[in-house]
């Protein structure tokens, strides 16, 4: 849910976090980015990530609140407010923040999440100062003129209109995941129900402004070639006086057990090519930090790629799919997800996939995996990490994620060799707990077939005509 | 594919560094025992190697009306086995050694990247050269790749923004191979054969086409024996052809492609200049304060920040081989389409009757000149850079001189090349989706080139 579009991808609205865990997959070896932490007395958390390559800085600060501390009837509003923090203070004119930083050579933006909301500027180091500075200002001193309210809102409208409701596939995940977090805000979207959106008064917003941002509730980030050393006191200077806040505690409800099996469909003259996903809860990482370690070797295991079991069986030797996934979330304060899709190939059925896909599952559920494919699996785990240093925004990106999800830096430093230590034993159980259709883990998982218009459904819409 | 990012190597707005006397990048020019050049940016300070390389004019451009996504076909079966290697075994190798091998194909360019940590790069490049000397292209991956190319477009065919640019190009670029569709129809896919991938392999990948660019954990002297292991038994020279170039076609028409959607897709195309231009600087600037820019570009400041009327709204030049444009692209819900359009003729107008203030003239600058680090914090930008510095002929100290050439450019230039690329007559608009208070649209009944 950025707040400019950095390319139309309809994949992307789905949720940030779900792109973000493929980065954070990545990050490995001990001590991954030597990154130097420190606090200020109002509770400001600070990490500093070195990278020396270009004289470049990315700021980022995330602030542990998200679209699901909304209140009820206000879904999007964490997000509408992400817009507005662009929209002036007491002493910068509305749209000032991203033209300032323009000018001085910049790019800013920012995007939220069910669990944060981060705002990041990607400067030259010697202008860090500067952006600081303002950074610290629409920490506290946020006054959006009364008129930009209405014209903001109906940006977010368009938002909407261009990632989801234009895109039958986009409404569709939206409703996979409303069915499946019964009683929980991860299933509400981000962005919000347009009905909302609309809604939302500026009394509502202030409220949500006042209570949840603070520098004791929020974690600046700083990667590029500069030290805690250096920037201790600008990030003093700029931060320091901000007072704290009594943050209330993230409440959350929980999720219900379910019985029976839920397919849901949609046939529609916009798709041309039968799909399935599939959608169920497992935990984060924050939830069970060893299961979570195991979740994401599994899915290396069965879709790290062209030569990994799901596509090896599927697509090369039997045929019978164009593209499987299977994609684990490992990020959120909460249950999290794990997403199983199929592309079939001509001729193979939605079911006929969906049971060749439940047959690699539960061979794995009685037979287990292999040492190798462990070993192999942990291995190019380990490898992408030098790979994500190789950037300046991606370890910040990582950071940021994992540490308003509940992990430490330690755990994010120490990635590697905490991924190092599952075994093939552990795997199987926890495809066991997870995985298994005939014994779920507390809900049933939630199918949903896309398809082009039946026959039957294409003559009821000309006779509605 | 967006119109916009037809080709990902054409043009950067990559700009320069605030002290013209430094050195931006410390690029070396290499060249090889059997001839291979390369620009190489030497780097330590992680064990990673990129290599990006093209061969120019060898891409999508020959495929021809009954083999479209001939070129794309090719890109993604080259790196399915090569040598003694089959498919799965190739594969295997490059994931067991963590190494990014791939080909991609653009409508002039035919290239590819490799990306290894230095402990794997002579196993790296070996496959590298096998793939591009000993392509298999047996049946067995290139039927995957054509089932997998044609769930692609089925999947494409709802989706409104890949339809504008389907559209655009076929529109735009009437007559020209740059019309046909590079990622294939439904019914040119099945025709391609392994002979056809093999064919073009011989006649374009060829050394007189072939650029390099290096960035990395690897020093002059390895690189040069790399390149002459990996390169040097291309063929020095393949076919040639005779295309010339040509300015947009079907300009001053409304395309309608209408859709059951709450938003309509807007996608406006301009003929435009060379990246040898005089007025090339001159445009980068009017371009960011025009549209370029995002918060803070005129077209971002009127449409969405004062009225709500869009998410975004972004311009953008594209120089390919044979043509040059100018685009605009944005969406908008159906009722204010209309609106919208008015408000950028409207600053068409303004940016080429009225000078550009000298504020606006010196932000615009500072941003084109102060982002360059920006653009350098990875090893694939940076590699990146390298190539399409040479695809663009420029010269190797462009990177130090581009301050300057910004620095000069003055707001009549700014005026002059508005009127040079405004004239509403010579605009060609696609509209998809379900527009309001339109009049004098061409309606498309049928995608052109998907089936």
């Amino acid at each position: 849910m950025v707040k400019h579009p950095p390319s139309k991808n309809k994949l992307l609205s789905l949720i940030w976090g779900f792109i973000l865990s493929f980065i954070f997959i990545l990050p490995v070896e001990a001590k991954v980015f030597n990154a130097e932490s420190f606090k200020l007395e109002n509770g400001l958390e600070i990490i500093v990530i070195p990278k020396k390559t270009a004289p470049v800085v990315t700021s980022m600060i995330w602030y542990k609140v998200g679209a699901a501390d909304e209140p009820q009837g206000k879904s999007g509003m964490a997000h509408y407010f992400e817009h507005l923090m662009f929209k002036g203070t007491s002493t910068l004119a509305p749209g000032d923040f991203s033209k300032t930083i323009r000018k001085l050579g910049g790019n800013d933006n920012a995007f939220t999440g069910q669990d944060y909301t981060a705002y990041f500027e990607t400067i030259s180091t010697d202008k860090l100062a500067q952006v600081l500075r303002m950074e610290a200002d629409r920490m506290v001193n946020l006054s959006p003129p009364p008129e930009h309210f209405a014209s903001e809102k109906n940006v977010v409208l368009e938002e909407r209109r261009q990632r989801t409701e234009n895109d039958p596939k986009g409404l569709f995940s939206e409703q996979m995941l409303s069915a499946l977090y019964t009683n929980h805000p991860y299933g509400t979207p981000v962005i919000g129900w347009m009905d909302e959106i609309k809604e939302y008064q500026w009394e509502d917003v202030k409220k949500f402004y006042d209570i949840w941002y603070a520098p004791n509730n929020a974690i600046l980030i700083l990667s590029g070639n500069i030290t805690a050393k250096d920037v201790q006191p600008i990030v003093q200077e700029a931060f320091g006086n901000i007072p704290k806040k009594e943050i209330p505690p993230r409440s959350r409800t929980t999720i219900p057990p379910s019985i029976g099996s839920t397919t849901m469909v949609l046939n529609h003259e916009t798709i041309n090519q039968p799909t399935f996903q599939n959608v169920r809860i497992v935990p984060s990482y924050a939830e069970n930090k060893s299961d979570s370690l195991a979740l994401q070797v599994l899915q290396e295991i069965l879709s790290g790629g062209p030569t990994t079991r799901l596509y090896k069986h599927l697509v090369v030797d039997q045929k019978k799919a164009i593209s499987v996934g299977f994609s684990y979330d490992s990020s959120a304060l909460n249950d999290s997800t794990l997403w199983i899709s199929g592309t079939p190939a001509e001729g193979v059925s939605l079911e006929e996939l969906e049971n060749l896909v439940e047959n690699e599952i539960k061979n794995i559920i009685t037979n287990g995996v292999s040492d190798l494919e462990v070993k192999e699996a942990i291995q190019r785990l380990q490898d992408a990490a030098v790979f994500v240093r190789d950037s300046v925004s991606g370890p910040a990106m990582i950071f940021g994620q994992e540490l308003t999800t509940g992990s430490t830096v330690e755990n994010v430093e120490n990635w590697p060799e905490n991924i190092n230590l599952v075994t093939p034993q552990q795997i199987q159980n926890i495809a066991q707990k997870y995985l298994d259709s005939e014994n779920p883990w507390r809900r049933t998982s939630i199918t949903g077939h896309l398809l082009p218009l039946s026959k039957s459904s294409a003559e009821r819409k000309e006779d509605l005509k | 594919m967006r119109f916009s990012i037809l080709l990902f190597i054409i043009l950067f707005a990559w700009h320069s560094p605030a002290k013209a006397s430094e050195k931006v990048l410390d690029i070396q020019e290499i060249k090889s025992k059997s001839g291979i050049k390369a620009w190489l940016v030497e780097d330590k300070s992680l064990p990673i190697i990129a290599l990006k390389f093209s061969f120019k004019g060898a891409g999508s451009i020959h495929d021809g009306i009954e083999k479209q996504g001939l070129a794309q076909l090719l890109s993604n079966t080259m790196d399915e086995g090569a040598g003694d290697i089959k498919s799965q075994e190739f594969q295997k190798i490059l994931s067991d050694n963590s190494i990014t091998l791939n080909f991609s194909a653009g409508r002039d360019n035919f290239g590819g990247q490799l990306k290894t940590l230095s402990r794997h790069k002579d196993i790296a490049f070996n496959l590298l050269k096998l793939s591009l000397t000993q392509p298999r292209f047996d049946e067995e991956p290139l039927e995957r790749m054509r089932q997998a190319n044609l769930a692609r477009i089925r999947s494409s065919m709802g989706d409104p923004d890949w339809i504008t640019a389907r559209l655009m190009n076929d529109k735009a670029f009437e007559g020209r191979p740059y019309a046909l569709n590079s990622g294939g129809t439904l019914e040119s896919l099945p025709k391609i054969t392994a002979k056809d991938l093999q064919s073009h392999v011989t006649n374009w990948l060829t050394q007189d086409r072939l650029m390099i660019g290096v960035m990395g954990d690897i020093n002059k002297d390895d690189l040069v024996k790399l390149l002459d292991d990996v390169f040097g038994s291309l063929p020095p020279k393949g076919s040639t052809d005779n295309l010339s170039s040509f300015e947009i076609q079907n300009t001053g028409k409304i395309y309608l492609y209408p859709q059951e959607i709450p938003q309509t897709i807007i996608s406006l195309a301009l003929p435009s200049i060379d990246v040898h231009d005089p007025d090339y600087y001159a445009l980068q600037v009017m371009n960011y304060i025009f549209g370029a820019g995002g918060f803070g570009s005129r077209l971002m400041e009127e449409i969405r920040e004062k009225r709500g009327l869009t998410y975004g709204i972004y311009s953008d030049t594209t120089n390919l081989d044979y043509t040059d444009f100018f685009t605009i692209n944005t969406s908008t819900k159906n009722n204010s389409v209309k609106q919208v359009l008015d408000i950028i003729i409207s600053e068409t107008d303004t940016i080429k009757t009225q000078k550009v203030s000298q504020e606006d003239l010196s932000n615009s600058k500072s941003y084109l000149i102060g982002s360059l680090p920006m653009s350098l914090t990875s090893t694939d930008k940076i590699s990146s850079i390298l190539l399409s510095l040479q695809l663009n002929n420029r010269p190797i100290n462009y990177l130090d001189t581009y301050a300057t050439n910004i620095n000069t450019v003055t707001n009549e230039d700014i005026l002059r090349v508005a009127k040079r690329i405004f004239n509403p007559e010579k605009m060609i608009s696609v509209l998809v989706g379900k527009p309001e208070h339109i009049e004098n649209t061409i309606k498309i009944e049928t995608l052109p080139n998907v089936q």
